[in-house]
């Protein structure tokens, strides 16, 4: 069976977040009064698994592996059937 | 005839003018009435309408950024006039004069190219992205880059340094001044310079040259100037393109980004230009062009090639066209074999797609398999497309079927425009009225160096590497201060101390006053900044940013301009070699601020007698060489005070004997330290030489050699042309004096150990006295802050 | 007997081979840039070499984070090879994108002398949230693990520069106490006069922790670092020749030497 997964990975709060703060000020010269930006990365990931649960556990896995670094990032993975 | 796929044929024959119009405005092609009629009646004559592709093709061709219409064209001025081809006439003309023999290449690849030493040569080139910068600052500022670094690489040099001249608005203008569809000048500053540095740090390609310059005039009109240096064997410069060579596309898949960018650069910014052009602005990846990059130099080094060419402007219908046309050759190009981001395209979406990151390489047919393996072995995608063929005609199949079949001697004969030139008496500016003398020149002077055209640029210049390659000799920033350099040095072969030597000149406060003395001060800027490090043999490129050319005052001005670069490149005898223009720069603010941007490229044979500016030792001598003359028009120090009036700086026939004395000098040694004065004059240029270097100096302002009586403030802050300061060694002052004989010289004062800046004025009392760390956090801190 | 081999690694994106190669090739090394891809189609192999220089660039783009995709692509092909290559107590020396690599793949820290297998540690976005091109102060750390450091005074501060946006060095806490206490810190920025930086712009360029610069693995033989040694080899690459006079070699020249110096004596 063939799965979507939605992958968002963001730094852990409390994390100074400079790419955040960039966009922050960048907003404010467009003109706009923004308080607080947090920038997170989002992959979507089309997997072919036998259960759902099986795909969460390869996205989990794909997660530790690659997309995020246990330092300084947290993940959500989100599964759906295509 | 019943295809499987979409294509259509446009009814020319059988229209009018209205609808010829209206065929170019809804084919997005931007050509012209008469333009429309001549490509009816070239149809006419082949006895059929032409294909959506054809018409495509032959827009992008003449469009003002592939063809330069108005550079080759004809322009009548009002005063009866007549100028054949004002290029030739003045810019390439100077290189035909002077007909140097370390020219390899002028005005007819993709790059200038000049000889460099033992049998490499170096190629640069220098682009505007002025348009798609102003829609999305990051992305059009970073394909800038990419594009102008495909240029070099289209000419078989590997690049090794990117230069970039940026020009904006106020950076505190005010919000509500700012007309619908027109970004902040503070958006697209931050914008711009982090797609520059994003493009040349990912490519690894250092960033060592260029300015920033802030201006009302650039509110509407954001100016972006990319450039690229790369060296090459001379014996690896392949171009033989034979007929029957194939066609290989290599590099990122074509895709529908950057559709209709050369015709959208050739118009006017309005305020849907925001939304509407969005598609035309591309999207930049760097690692991409670093693996053609590797790709490139391989085939180069292995001969395999026979010629190459970049994609820039007009996608594959430029390049394929410009190349046959080139080696007097046709081609025939199958599009369904190029491959793409989006399968659906149509094919003239294919053949005029502006994708980024793809070259265009031509192989004897016993070569592809070799490339198509080294490309492999770099992770690259690549697609033989076509062949080179005998007849003189681009004919573009999909499919097999045939989709566009010109004769390439049509396609490269437009129709001359005929552009019309108001004559103003260019004067130069006003003379002066009088205001009395400020009471505190120290506070003046802080001022100046905290103004943004003259503080210190480090907060921009340490985002974009400037080491990377470890070649970079004299750098951007100065030692440990940071202080401020003329030109940047590059050091690009390990077995060869030679250096090339990167400079440039532009004078955009001038440009309102006087397009004229703009023109040829800033030829005159860029090359004095060339030989305050110790370059010489400078070749120059041009590259011209102007309003819409069909108004008869912006020719006016541009005309004045170009009839200057000739002059001012005569008194040099420097020819120019590679150039660009970016015309059409208006929004509802009004034209740009009419600007000129030199690029001036030297060499020195041994970079380690390369001077830099700040002071080297206390008790040596400064010298100012050259005349200091009332000409304040346009200067920063009237700009702070609100004076309107004033004399933009002249260039005179006697400012071509300065540069080979100064180099002489720093030959023999008895330069220690050397600058040249420009905004704020000669005030700023002895703070600068001291908060580089930390020590002080004392001069005596009745001591400067003068063109005419004047004020002290006037003769601090003059921005004349052709002047430099020297600090000369202790013990060769009589060596220094006998070098500069029969040229106006004069010592001013002492380099000194306590940190503070002194001028004493005629009278000798104090004018200015400032400690030197304070100019130097003045200078450094101003543009930081955000 | 034949020179040692230094084998350069680059893939799309790496861009500071060519300028190491030149210092390493001065330093009487046999030096070779190998793409990966030679590699993998066995053109080459790693244990013909005696030093694995991993230079800086934007390898892969630096997508996903900075040197995650050839840190793990590389541990995906060679992982044995580069395990044999570091217990045969051979030189590994990241640079920049290499030692963000390292950190990436889990070859560093290297606790223990063993790859992890996920990263221990990161290279965090600037604090700055800017690419910082600077001359920086360095000071070397005698004391460390590091078998590849230069014979010098604790004293010396070497001036070297950095080019990267992604130098931001932060661990655990628990990784940072294992970083202590095997000695693995061997540069930490300073302040010119040689004091600690102590985290203050632009002397700590990007925040790292500890002003931690570079650091080691627990067997000495694998060093990263995010300054530039083959930017500072020769003297006219130093920043102020112009004022304090040309000497031949510049202070990046001491780090490469001692890692030439080490693989000599293999």
């Amino acid at each position: 069976m063939r799965f979507r997964a939605r992958v968002e990975v963001k730094l852990r709060p409390g994390f100074f977040d400079p790419e955040g703060e960039t966009v922050k000020e960048a907003l404010n010269d467009l003109g706009y009064r923004v308080e607080n930006v947090r920038v997170s990365k989002v992959y979507t990931v089309d997997i072919d698994a036998t259960t759902i649960d099986e795909a969460r556990l390869l996205l989990d896995e794909m997660c530790r592996r690659l997309l995020a670094n246990p330092t300084k990032d947290l993940y959500e993975v989100e599964v759906q059937p295509l | 005839m019943d295809l499987p796929f979409e294509i259509y044929e446009v009814d020319l024959i059988g229209s009018n003018d209205d609808v010829l119009m209206k065929i170019s405005i809804e084919m997005g092609i931007g050509l012209n009435a008469e333009e429309m009629r001549y490509i009816k009646e070239y149809f006419k004559g082949e006895g059929r309408n032409p294909t959506d592709v054809e018409l495509q093709t032959i827009g992008q061709t003449w469009s003002e950024h592939c063809y330069h219409k108005t550079f080759k064209g004809i322009v009548k001025t009002t005063d009866g006039r007549i100028v054949d081809n004002m290029f030739r006439s003045y810019i390439a003309s100077v290189v035909k004069e002077l007909n140097p023999d370390w020219c390899v290449s002028v005005f007819e690849d993709n790059a200038g190219i000049v000889d460099f030493v033992d049998g490499y040569a170096i190629a640069v080139k220098v682009e505007t992205h002025n348009h798609p910068s102003a829609i999305e600052p990051f992305g059009g500022a970073a394909t800038g880059i990419g594009g102008v670094i495909r240029d070099v690489l289209g000419v078989w040099a590997d690049p090794i340094a990117n230069i970039d001249v940026l020009c904006f608005g106020p950076l505190d203008y005010d919000y509500s001044k700012l007309p619908p569809g027109v970004k902040h000048p503070r958006y697209l500053f931050k914008g711009i310079v982090a797609g520059i540095g994003y493009y040349g740090n990912n490519m690894g390609i250092p960033t060592v040259s260029g300015a920033i310059c802030f201006d009302e005039g650039y509110v509407g009109n954001v100016v972006v100037y990319c450039g690229c240096v790369g060296i090459l064997p001379r014996d690896r410069y392949l171009r033989k393109v034979r007929p029957g060579d194939s066609v290989i596309l290599v590099g990122g898949r074509t895709g529908r980004d950057g559709i209709h960018g050369v015709t959208f650069a050739s118009t006017e910014l309005t305020k849907e230009s925001e939304e509407a052009s969005r598609p035309a602005v591309q999207i930049p990846n760097p690692i991409e062009e670093e693996k053609l990059r590797r790709a490139i130099i391989r085939i180069r080094d292995e001969g395999l090639a026979s010629g190459i060419t970049d994609l820039g402007g007009g996608g594959l219908s430029s390049a394929t066209g410009e190349t046959a046309n080139k080696y007097n050759c046709g081609a025939v190009i199958e599009l369904s074999k190029v491959k793409l981001k989006d399968p659906n395209m149509r094919p003239w979406e294919i053949w005029v797609s502006e994708s980024q990151e793809r070259m265009l390489i031509a192989s004897p047919p016993q070569n592809v398999a070799r490339i198509m393996d080294i490309l492999d072995e770099e992770d690259l995608e690549a697609a033989e497309i076509g062949r080179f063929t005998e007849p003189r005609r681009l004919k573009v199949l999909y499919l097999g079927y045939t989709v566009a079949d010109l004769s390439l001697d049509f396609l490269f004969s437009p129709p001359r425009a005929v552009r019309t030139a108001e004559v103003k008496e260019d004067e130069g500016g006003e003379a002066d009225f009088d205001f009395a003398m400020p009471n505190d020149l120290s506070s003046v002077l802080l001022r100046l160096l905290s103004s943004p055209n003259i503080a210190s640029k480090e907060s921009i210049i340490r985002t974009y590497d400037h080491e990377v390659k470890g070649m970079t000799a004299i750098k951007p920033l100065q030692g440990l201060r940071s202080g401020p350099n003329d030109a940047a040095v590059m050091k690009p072969l390990p077995s060869s101390w030679a250096g090339v030597v990167l400079s440039c000149g532009i004078k955009p406060s001038y440009g309102k006053l006087s397009p004229y003395w703009m023109a040829a001060s800033a030829i005159d800027e860029a090359v004095r900044n060339n030989v305050c490090v110790g370059g010489r043999r400078w070749a120059l490129l041009d590259n011209f940013t102007w309003g819409n050319p069909e108004k008869p005052d912006r020719m006016g001005s541009l005309l004045k301009a170009v009839e200057a670069c000739y002059y001012a490149a005569k008194i040099f005898q420097v020819p120019f070699i590679s150039g660009k223009d970016s015309l059409y720069n208006e929004s509802p603010l009004g034209p740009v601020t009419p600007t000129l941007l030199i690029t001036a490229v030297g060499i020195i044979p041994d970079v380690r007698k390369a001077v830099t500016a700040d002071f080297k030792v206390p008790g040596d001598p400064i010298y100012v060489i050259g005349l200091t003359r009332r000409e304040l028009g346009g200067s920063e120090y009237y700009r702070i005070l609100n004076v309107k009036s004033g004399l933009v700086p002249r260039l005179r026939p006697s400012a071509g004997e300065l540069p080979s004395r100064i180099i002489r000098a720093i030959d023999s040694g008895v330069i220690m330290a050397c600058h040249d004065p420009s905004e704020g004059g000669l005030a700023v240029a002895l703070a600068e030489m001291c908060l580089a270097s930390g020590f002080g100096a004392e001069v005596h302002t009745s001591n400067v050699p003068l063109g005419e009586p004047m004020r002290e403030d006037l003769v601090l802050f003059s921005e004349s042309n052709s002047r430099f300061i020297v600090e000369v060694k202790a013990n060769a002052e009589e060596e220094f004096c006998t070098l500069m004989e029969g040229i106006p010289h004069a010592k001013i004062g002492y380099v000194t150990k306590s940190p503070t800046f002194l001028v004493y004025g005629f009278d000798g009392k104090s004018l200015v006295d400032v400690n030197v760390d304070v100019l130097w956090k003045t200078w450094r801190n101003a543009l930081t802050s955000r | 007997m034949g020179r040692k081999k230094a084998c350069i690694l680059r893939v799309g994106g790496t861009n500071c081979d060519l300028e190491t190669k030149v210092a390493l090739d001065d330093l009487g090394l046999e030096t070779e840039i190998i793409h990966m891809n030679h590699l993998l189609r066995g053109h080459r192999r790693l244990n013909d070499y005696s030093l694995l220089v991993i230079p800086g660039g934007f390898s892969y783009g630096d997508y996903v984070r900075a040197g995650a995709i050839w840190g793990k692509k590389m541990l995906s092909k060679f992982k044995k090879e580069i395990e044999e290559f570091i217990e045969e107590d051979k030189a590994v020396v990241g640079i920049c994108n290499g030692f963000q690599v390292l950190v990436e793949s889990g070859v560093l820290p290297g606790i223990d002398g063993s790859i992890s297998e996920y990263p221990r540690a990161t290279l965090a976005t600037n604090s700055s949230a800017k690419y910082e091109c600077r001359w920086i102060h360095l000071k070397y750390h005698q004391a460390s693990s590091c078998r590849l450091l230069p014979d010098l005074d604790e004293d010396t501060v070497l001036r070297i520069p950095i080019g990267h946006g992604e130098g931001n060095f932060i661990v655990g806490e628990e990784v940072l106490e294992e970083i202590k206490r095997e000695g693995l810190v061997v540069f930490t920025y300073c302040k010119p006069d040689g004091s600690p930086a102590n985290g203050e712009y632009p002397y700590n360029p990007n925040g790292s922790m500890l002003d931690i610069a570079g650091i080691c693995n627990s067997r000495g033989n694998v060093m990263g670092m995010m300054p530039h040694p083959e930017r500072a080899y020769f003297g006219w690459q130093m920043p102020d020749w112009t004022s304090r006079g040309l000497q031949p070699y510049g202070d990046g020249s001491l780090v490469l030497k001692a890692i030439a110096s080490y693989v000599e004596r293999l």
